[in-house]
């Protein structure tokens, strides 16, 4: 506890929200002081994002108290919320697109022409007020009349926290405001935070990335099964321990052993390119073998698994698949060529969230299912009861809609889709990105049982301890070209971070979660 | 932290896509009247253009409701603001006025039956779309079918004639040589781009189109605002019966057929708008175009029968070009 | 903070969302319930085949190629101009001295084009389906009032083939048989839908275009079928509307789109997962056919129908689409 701390901005005592059988939050309790950073961390399904939903006034909880500067709030609507100062930074910034920063930061709330009263707005009090504010707080010079879609990720948080400052806060609720920021711009990120703490205001700061919540928070509460499980001083616990108080598990047996006897090439690149994107890449995977890849955004390590995957193809060079040339032009013809891939981006790429896990799972082998032009509904049921038994895929039933299933699960099926079609090749692009712990290590196991079996991996990632887990070498890209290739028994985490940042040791990469 | 600029603007040189498609947009209209001008003796006289004006008050009356509800609703064609039962509630409107007048109300009563069951339409809309969350698209299908049986009712599928002095004014000539129907045009236009531009309503009613939940974020009435957004088409819908009485002189079958029109010069007048998002400005300048395509067509004698084909292949280059521009890569 | 019951709310939406499924189907048989009371020519057997063949089997064709393409998450408006354009190629064929299968031949000839075209901008050019469509619809209706001189109908009373003839009037075992090819037509599609791989690939591009792009489903090939399928089941709607009434009338197709799309939404609502289905399409077509020949029948007006209809899938979608908003919160 942070003895500093003010008097309590907001108290929460003892929450319970039920969703069906399931309890969300079950008795959560958690209190923000005046000047601190509250650090809020759980696996998912925790209830972590109860809690926001809650604070955001969207959702009611079944029982319990919620307290904002020592008044009992009841039936909170947003509005009302937000009049008594609570302000949600939200993980996808809530601003409009197509938008200048002057209309986003003063929507709903614009600047009138005269007495403040008359019905038309004063577009150039509005630009200026706009441009003041950003550069008053964050010393940034950004033209009002700039269009958000041409501003990067970080700048967008800046207006959107900026339209919460001009509302002086009691409350900040940042909701995993780093997950769409490379580096560089998170630590811009974290300094603004520090000095909005240093200006009183009280900060509740929700994340699953623990290296963050430790480096950043004053007070962090550790939620478990809707429940706040742990009250403590981050200074003086270490990542492993929160993470341990997260799962009830030992974080270093996730993952599994692997005997590593790589087989014949599988997959052979040879120079390959696409203009804008990368060059010259020539790089072999064996059956058997799962080889990592990693890189910062711009890399070009994401446009390569899209080139394997004929979604963006590549212009130059040869691929070996199996010995033969290939070239695939299309999702469609990579499937055909037996390549998987399971996206990051699960709920727009991954899974048709309102089709059933049947109809998921099958969706890219549906041909084995054909008899006579028709489906044989009995052996499909049959095969998918087999994927849901194999990765412990947590559902009701094959006919349960994927979007009722927890996000670890979803991930579960979107991999499941690829066994049974086939496949040799599997190509993973973050695969454990908001997964929880105990679906990780089930992935885990289930990537070393393909390769165990003959398949050949490519496991793009920027989680360097998945990397240096589970893979045997490790191909990490630096502006379009390989630039190393490591053994992942001995890379440590500096030699890659450094390789990945162009070689200029020290300073600190973008991107990448160390 | 590097000192690296954070923003990516657009690479210099390159011509984004929007003012390309507008300048092409702001081309073909001028090359189209320049033609037109040059092949029909009296396309570009002040009073034949003030005749293309007059005959586009109803299409743009209409097109400025579909444009509002656009706006409010989202660009999804689907999903998003459409307006379908705008054709129908026109006709249905004048065709009460027509009866009303008949019968022998007043204009007054008659006008403000008209204009009334034009917005009552639009309620209905609303609340199916706004209350139930129908998709707009079937929503307003469905009330497109109850308004064209209700003006059948009506109607009892003939011509209805009627002659009121409210008429005679609409019909008749205004200030500076136009007609009042001009006025019309233009009074609702400097009305609509005021409300839409000075005042909050336009980039609220934006953000609720585009933002739902940031525009409610922000504390907007959302569905409040949605549903104001299909009334006023509505509204419209029923002031533009009573330009379409005066220029029928009562009310005849068959004046849903509009519609088309009405959906094709609110895609249209996207290209006309400086971020290709449906405006008030653009909108009419998408009416003003089409109708000037119709009424030079008219003076060189092509076959009306051409119109409609040439319409809808202006649609589809239209969205083709689009689809093209905004293809990433 | 108001301390909610957990149990019971949840059941209560679950059971209301069993109610919707058997809505459409209740609202059928209380229809049917109250004409048969009201109406003895209504109940006879001569009727129903009367309303089966004559308002059912026409709608129903053209509302299995939609329910095809609102799988794939699109929308066909050019229903009516593939069914036209069929019946147009057949007349002129047939007025041309051509026989019976050359007629057949060119009806459906044309039909696929529509198909084609509509494939090339869908899935070729990736249009919105609706604007893709419509300008098709826009272009169609100009090659009719082209091909017949501003609307003028095409009789084909003399030297009309028997074999067309037989089409529409003919019957075999005593059924009719443009029911039979109705039954055939529908069979297949419903296996072409619920248990081919091209159904399932179907929906999953409704439900999740970047999903199904992902899965490896060739997406442009499904969506490239699905519209070709949907021309030629219009098709043949159109060619069969011309054996029955002997004469090409243009433009008289669009009046399936509305019961096409109508049907289709309202056959949503009978399914688990609130996807098209083919027996709640039939279900939808056939409650607008009882409808009309009820309101007939019990002596309503014509124009009163319409209003019924535009009413009553008002009503349905709202209820539907209102409890699934609420089973959602």
């Amino acid at each position: 506890m942070n003895d500093q701390a003010g008097e309590a901005a907001l108290s929460l005592q003892g929450l319970v929200k039920r969703f069906g059988a399931t309890r969300a939050l079950d008795g959560a309790s958690l209190v923000v002081r005046r000047g601190s950073l509250h650090g809020l961390i759980g696996q998912n399904g925790a209830g972590k994002s109860t809690i926001v939903k809650i604070l955001n006034g969207l959702l009611q909880p079944d029982s319990g108290s919620i307290a904002i500067d020592g008044r009992q709030v009841v039936d909170a609507s947003p509005r009302l919320i937000e009049r008594l100062g609570v302000h949600i930074i939200h993980q996808e910034p809530m601003l409009v697109p197509g938008f200048t920063v002057a209309e986003a930061l003063f929507l709903g709330d614009e600047p009138r022409l005269g007495a403040g009263r008359s019905p038309v707005v004063s577009w150039r009090t509005m630009r200026r007020c706009a441009e003041e504010a950003i550069a008053s707080r964050f010393g940034l010079a950004l033209r009002g009349d700039t269009p958000l879609d041409q501003l990067g990720a970080a700048e967008r948080q800046i207006v959107q926290i900026t339209r919460s400052l001009l509302k002086a806060p009691r409350v900040l609720v940042f909701d995993e405001p780093t997950a769409s920021l490379v580096r560089s711009e998170a630590n811009r990120l974290f300094a603004i935070i520090r000095r909005l703490r240093e200006e009183g205001a009280a900060v509740l700061y929700v994340s699953h990335y623990l290296e963050e919540v430790r480096d950043l928070c004053d007070t962090v509460t550790v939620l478990r099964n809707g429940r706040d499980v742990a009250t403590l001083d981050p200074a003086r616990t270490s990542v492993a321990g929160m993470a341990a108080l997260m799962v009830d598990r030992d974080l270093g047996a996730m993952f599994p052993t692997r005997s590593s006897l790589p087989g014949a090439p599988l997959l052979e690149a040879r120079g390959l390119g696409r203009s804008g994107a990368f060059a010259d890449l020539s790089f072999t995977l064996r059956a058997g073998e799962i080889l990592g890849l990693t890189g910062l955004v711009g890399s070009g390590a994401k446009e390569l698994v899209a080139a394997l995957f004929g979604l963006a193809p590549a212009d130059r060079g040869t691929l070996l698949l199996h010995g033969r040339a290939v070239m695939p032009a299309s999702p469609s013809e990579a499937v055909g060529l037996g390549i998987g891939l399971v996206p990051e981006d699960r709920r727009r790429n991954g899974v048709a969230l309102d089709a059933s896990v049947a109809e998921n799972a099958t969706l890219p082998g549906l041909v084995r299912f054909v008899r006579r032009f028709l489906l044989d509904r009995g052996r499909e049921q049959e095969a998918v009861r087999g994927l849901i038994a194999r990765l412990a895929i947590k559902t009701p039933g094959p006919d349960a809609p994927v979007g009722a299933l927890s996000g670890g699960n979803q991930q579960k099926v979107s991999l499941a889709k690829w066994l049974g079609t086939g496949a040799t090749l599997f190509l993973l692009d973050e695969p454990t990105v908001a997964v929880d712990v105990a679906a990780k290590v089930e992935i885990y196991r289930l990537l070393a049982d393909l390769a165990a079996g003959g398949a050949g991996i490519l496991l793009l990632s920027s989680d360097l301890a998945e990397l240096r887990g589970l893979a045997d070498r490790i191909l990490v890209m630096h502006r379009g070209r390989l630039v190393a290739e490591l053994r992942a028994a001995d890379a440590t985490a500096d030699e890659i971070l450094t390789a990945a940042s162009g070689g200029a040791a020290g300073s600190a990469p973008d991107g990448i979660a160390a | 932290m590097t000192a690296q600029s954070l923003s990516r603007p657009l690479s210099s040189g390159q011509m984004p896509p929007a003012r390309l498609l507008r300048i092409g947009a702001t081309l073909l209209l001028i090359v189209a009247v320049g033609l037109f001008a040059a092949m029909a003796p009296g396309f570009a006289t002040a009073s034949n253009l003030a005749d293309v004006a007059e005959q586009s008050t109803v299409l743009a009356l209409l097109a400025f409701g579909m444009t509002l509800v656009v706006i409010a609703g989202g660009p999804d064609v689907v999903r998003g603001g459409i307006d379908l039962s705008l054709g129908a509630n026109l006709g249905l409107c004048d065709a009460l006025y027509a009866a009303m007048s008949n019968a022998g109300h007043g204009d007054g009563t008659s006008a403000l039956v008209a204009v009334g069951a034009g917005a009552a339409v639009g309620l209905v809309n609303a609340v199916a779309i706004i209350r139930f969350g129908v998709p707009p698209l079937l929503a307003t299908l469905a009330s497109m079918n109850a308004c064209a049986g209700l003006e059948l009712v009506v109607t009892q599928n003939t011509v209805l004639t009627t002659d009121s002095p409210l008429l005679g004014i609409v019909a008749g000539p205004g200030a500076l040589g136009l007609s009042t129907t001009d006025w019309i045009l233009v009074a609702m236009t400097a009305a609509l781009l005021l409300v839409m531009h000075a005042t909050p309503v336009g980039l609220r009613l934006r953000a609720v189109g585009l933002h739902p939940r940031a525009a409610r974020a922000a504390g907007l009435p959302v569905a409040a605002m949605g549903a104001g957004a299909y009334v006023a088409a509505g509204t419209l819908a029923g002031l533009a019966a009573i330009v379409q009485a005066a220029r029928l002189s009562g009310s005849s079958p068959g004046s849903g057929d509009i519609l088309l029109s009405v959906v094709l010069t609110s895609l249209l007048g996207v290209v006309f708008s400086r971020r290709l998002q449906p405006t008030i400005g653009g909108t009419l300048a998408a009416v003003l175009f089409i109708g000037c395509l119709v009424n030079g067509f008219q003076l060189v004698n092509v076959s009306s029968y051409w119109v409609n084909g040439i319409e809808g292949v202006l649609i589809l280059s239209v969205v083709a070009l689009r689809s093209l521009l905004q293809r990433p890569g | 903070m108001s301390v909610a019951a957990p149990g019971p709310a949840a059941l209560r939406g679950i059971d209301l969302a069993r109610a919707v499924r058997v809505m459409l189907p209740a609202v059928m048989l209380v229809i049917v319930a109250c004409f048969a009371a009201a109406s003895p020519t209504f109940r006879s057997g001569g009727n129903l085949v009367h309303v089966l063949i004559n308002d059912v089997t026409l709608p129903a064709l053209a509302s299995l190629g939609m329910t095809l393409v609102v799988s794939t998450g699109g929308i066909d408006l050019s229903v009516g101009t593939a069914a036209d354009l069929a019946a147009l190629a057949a007349a002129l064929t047939v007025t041309q001295g051509g026989d019976a299968l050359l007629a057949l031949s060119a009806g459906l000839a044309a039909a696929l084009c529509v198909g084609v075209v509509n494939a090339i901008l869908v899935a070729g050019f990736g249009i919105a389906p609706f604007l893709a469509t419509l300008g098709i619809l826009f272009i169609g209706e100009s090659v009719q009032q082209l091909a017949t001189n501003g609307g003028a109908p095409i009789y084909v009373v003399s030297n009309f083939p028997p074999l067309l003839d037989r089409l529409a009037h003919g019957a075999m075992l005593s059924i009719p048989i443009p029911l039979i090819l109705l039954a055939m037509l529908s069979a297949l599609t419903r296996l072409l839908l619920a248990r081919t791989a091209y159904g399932r690939r179907a929906h999953a591009t409704g439900i999740a275009p970047a999903v199904a792009r992902h899965s490896g489903v060739p997406v442009r090939r499904v969506l490239a079928i699905t519209y070709i399928l949907s021309a030629s089941l219009c098709g043949v709607a159109g060619l069969l509307l011309l054996a029955t009434v002997k004469s090409y009338v243009p433009l008289s197709g669009n009046a399936f789109l509305l019961d096409a799309i109508g049907a289709v939404f309202l056959g949503t609502t009978i399914s688990r997962d609130a996807r098209p289905n083919v027996p709640g399409t039939l279900l939808g077509v056939l409650l607008f056919g009882v409808l009309r020949n009820g309101l007939l029948l019990v002596g309503w007006n014509f124009y009163w129908q319409q209003v019924a209809v535009g009413l009553l899938v008002l009503v349905v979608l709202g209820v539907s689409f209102g409890v699934r908003r609420r089973g959602r919160e």
